[in-house]
């Protein structure tokens, strides 16, 4: 009888979260900061969907999965719902760092069972032969490629697993040619030349190779524990009391997503014959100004405005030091086409998305690196300041 | 005949989603209903009326329900009547409007806002009308708040009020159309009446300026609980036919080697649409009333261009080099809504609520468009006409930049 409630709630359960309502892991508690009714309504129908006790069945069967990497940011969210979802998961790493660590927010009964779940495969993803012979004998079903980089990382992987069902690879929406129209759509022609060259001969690789590959292409990702200090960056200088320097006017427009929100869509396209061969921007709903998103931390996080300065990153020289986390230009994505393919929405709005970060991560005393006020100070030492 | 009344409930769909089974919910809208504001979906609307659910619905038996198209038969054709403004950027929207549904078989009528002779209707699109009488349609001129007696005894199914930015010109119309039992009432907006923050773009139900006119007009004809009603928010529009210059004021001076002072940093946002765009989501609107229904539309096309962006994209169209200077307005004491025609702010809207609740496509396609228009302008000799520009030559003195003449 148990399993036949199961059954029913088969179909609405499979694309919402399956984690009880009241751990905060993957959603903590809208504060006062919520901003959108879209989150209140989401919240509402996951209670009308998800009655207590309800046996977490896994939509589509049980799966053999690697994750490449996923000790570090992405990973951790996405594996914690692949293993709720029933999949046995395994994280391919160096096993520098730990393979599970409780995180702010998540209960010890939750961590334990995630804990004794998720398995280890240690090696080095640069050590080819290793990779091709240790996948082989382990035979999965999916592979999710989260820390790829270069295209020749993943032939041996391929080789290693003819039968793979699907590669499901991060790239990134920094593969989109620079244009005068935006948003960028997954039509959108890409630049052979940008940093991340690599993720677009990942991607070519894998559609000439004839796998079901399906590729997302987030923007700047933020969320508790992101290593890349995009919120931090802001968060420190709140903290310190000290002006926010932005380069130019501030009105350039960037796009955050929260890591939540992606893992879920990494968990959506997952047995989802919509998504094969397919690549899909992946970001927040909304996009924001430099000097809006400065804004939008402090209200996040409790703090008064911010004294915003702009200067003219031409007159200055930092040398190898980023002054600011953003690329100096306008850079968001269109996520539509990941809308209406797969029905995901993100949950997170920009200042609930932070508040969780600020709460589960910077607000109780964690970051990734040390406040650095070096080029702070250069920009804020110059009396030539530019006329916002 | 429930059978049938529930299959001609089905809205009319694009080819890219399959039709929903009678009484089941399509999983994508299932996941997707609960997180769109506040408008409500077509096909949840269906769900609820379908007999399986309801065997008696009141909808069967109201008047409203004879309005809807049938799947698959053939449509309906609607009798339609354009209110439109007699100059302005918005003036185009109309005749682009008449001509579309004109061509779909649709009985169009367009009540221009003043006096045929007047001087405004030397400037097009008044003087291309001839093709909308061409087509079958039918053109009067008078003032608005007499529509009922312009019209006479003349019924229509539809009315679009592509005039009115406030209260006091729009009431009448819309009392009209509600006493003569006009069917559905759309009205041409304005996507200028969203607050501006930090956060683009400017969505459907987002916060609204209070004290806009166009904003008490929205509420009114809300609240007149026409069978069907929407409400249109476009921003600028090119287009053969416009009323006002857009990408002309780029061509004046690409053509002619002079810079382009642009206020600002060239950075801001905004929407150009091609017209076709704003035409198509109206005609779709009228096709499918259900779900058009109560709902507010960004009419813009779904990509927008910096300042500097388009600039570079009118000088690519005409095959020019171009010279872009910057100015701060305030700062040179410049007016800028004088000095150029785009706001100086990001000024960005999408049409999310048109692709997902009228499956409407974007075609403006800014780099093809044009150079369709800058062909058209010169055609029309534009680029040899003699031409003042007094306040960009304040601007440059100002700047202290040569020009090359």
């Amino acid at each position: 009888m148990a399993k036949l409630v199961a059954m029913q709630q088969l179909q609405p359960c499979h694309h919402i979260p399956l984690v009880s309502p009241s751990s905060s892991l993957l959603h903590s508690s809208l504060s006062e900061f919520s901003g959108t009714a879209v989150n209140i309504s989401i919240q509402k129908k996951r209670k009308v969907w998800q009655p207590k006790g309800a046996l977490h069945v896994k939509a589509s069967s049980a799966k053999k999965i690697l994750i490449m990497g996923g000790t570090r940011f992405i990973g951790v969210f996405l594996s914690r719902l692949l293993v709720k979802d029933g999949h046995q998961v395994t994280l391919f790493t160096r096993g520098k760092a730990p393979i599970s660590q409780q995180l702010p927010g998540e209960s010890d009964q939750e961590y334990a069972e995630f804990s004794s779940k998720i398995l280890h495969l240690k090696g080095d993803r640069k050590d080819f032969e290793f990779v091709k012979t240790s996948l082989a004998a382990n035979g999965f079903d999916v592979v999710y490629d989260i820390n790829g980089r270069e295209a020749v990382e993943v032939e041996p992987i391929l080789d290693a697993l003819p039968k793979m069902e699907q590669y499901i690879y991060c790239s990134s929406a920094g593969v989109y040619l620079k244009s005068d129209l935006l948003p960028h759509f997954e039509t959108d022609a890409v630049d052979p030349k940008s940093r991340h060259k690599g993720k677009l001969e990942t991607e070519s690789l894998l559609d000439s190779r004839g796998v079901n590959w399906t590729s997302l292409r987030p923007v700047y990702i933020y969320g508790p524990l992101n290593y890349n200090p995009v919120e931090e960056w802001f968060f420190h200088r709140l903290k310190a009391g000290r002006p926010i320097p932005v380069p130019n006017g501030g009105v350039q427009i960037t796009q955050l997503g929260h890591v939540k929100d992606l893992a879920r869509a990494f968990v959506m396209v997952l047995g989802n014959s919509k998504a094969s061969k397919q690549v899909y921007n992946i970001s927040g709903s909304k996009y924001v100004t430099f000097d809006g998103l400065a804004r939008a931390c402090a209200k996040a996080a409790g703090f008064p405005e911010p004294e915003i300065v702009h200067y003219n990153p031409k007159e200055f020289d930092f040398g190898k030091k980023k002054a600011f986390p953003f690329r100096d230009q306008h850079f968001f994505a269109s996520i539509e086409k990941a809308t209406r393919d797969l029905g995901w929405t993100p949950e997170f709005g920009l200042i609930d998305g932070l508040a969780d970060s600020y709460n589960l991560d910077f607000g109780r005393g964690t970051y990734r690196k040390p406040a650095d006020f070096s080029t702070d100070d250069m920009i804020l030492g110059k009396s030539l300041v530019l006329q916002s | 005949m429930a059978t049938a009344a529930a299959s001609s409930l089905l809205p009319l769909h694009s080819s890219r989603r399959t039709p929903p089974i009678a009484g089941a919910l399509p999983s994508s809208l299932a996941r997707r209903s609960s997180s769109r504001l506040p408008v409500s979906s077509p096909f949840l609307s269906t769900l609820f009326t379908s007999p399986s659910f309801y065997p008696t619905s009141k909808r069967f038996s109201s008047p409203s329900s004879n309005f809807y198209v049938k799947a698959g038969a053939q449509e309906e054709k609607k009798k339609v009547l354009v209110v439109n403004t007699n100059s302005g950027g918005h003036a185009i929207i109309g005749f682009y409007f008449a001509r579309e549904l004109l061509g779909s078989g649709h009985e169009v009528t367009v009540l221009t806002v003043g006096e045929e002779s007047s001087d405004k209707m030397k400037k097009p699109p008044f003087t291309r009308f001839s093709e909308l009488v061409s087509a079958g349609g039918r053109t009067v001129w008078g003032d608005p708040g007499e529509v009922g007696k312009i019209v006479g005894t003349a019924a229509f199914d539809v009315v679009l009020d592509n005039n009115g930015k406030d209260l006091d010109a729009v009431k009448p119309v819309a009392d009209w159309a509600k006493s003569a039992g006009i069917k559905q009432f759309l009205y041409i907006s304005s996507a200028g009446i969203y607050k501006t923050g930090d956060e683009f773009p400017h969505l459907e139900g987002d916060p609204i300026k209070d004290d806009a006119g166009h904003v008490f007009v929205e509420k009114y004809i809300a609240d007149l609980s026409f069978s069907s009603w929407a409400i249109f928010r476009p921003q600028y529009m090119i287009g053969s036919g416009n009323n006002k210059d857009c990408e002309e004021w780029f061509f004046d001076r690409i053509v002619r080697n002079r810079p382009v002072p642009i206020p600002g940093s060239g950075m801001q946002l905004t929407n150009i649409s091609h017209v076709r765009d704003l035409s198509s989501m109206l005609s779709l609107a009228v096709e499918k009333p259900l779900a058009a229904n109560g709902k507010i539309f960004n009419c813009v096309c779904d990509r927008a261009a910096t300042l500097d962006g388009m600039a570079r994209l009118c000088a690519k169209a005409a095959g020019r080099e171009l010279k872009i200077v910057h100015y701060d307005p305030k700062a040179l004491g410049i007016d800028s809504r004088k000095a150029f025609p785009f706001r100086n702010m990001h000024f960005y809207a999408e049409p999310r609520a048109a692709k997902e609740m009228l499956g409407w496509t974007s075609s403006t396609n800014l780099p093809e468009d044009l150079k369709e228009r800058f062909d058209e302008y010169v055609s029309i000799g534009r680029d040899k006409k003699q031409m003042q520009f007094d306040i960009d030559d304040k601007i440059l003195e100002s700047l202290k930049v040569m020009v090359t003449v």
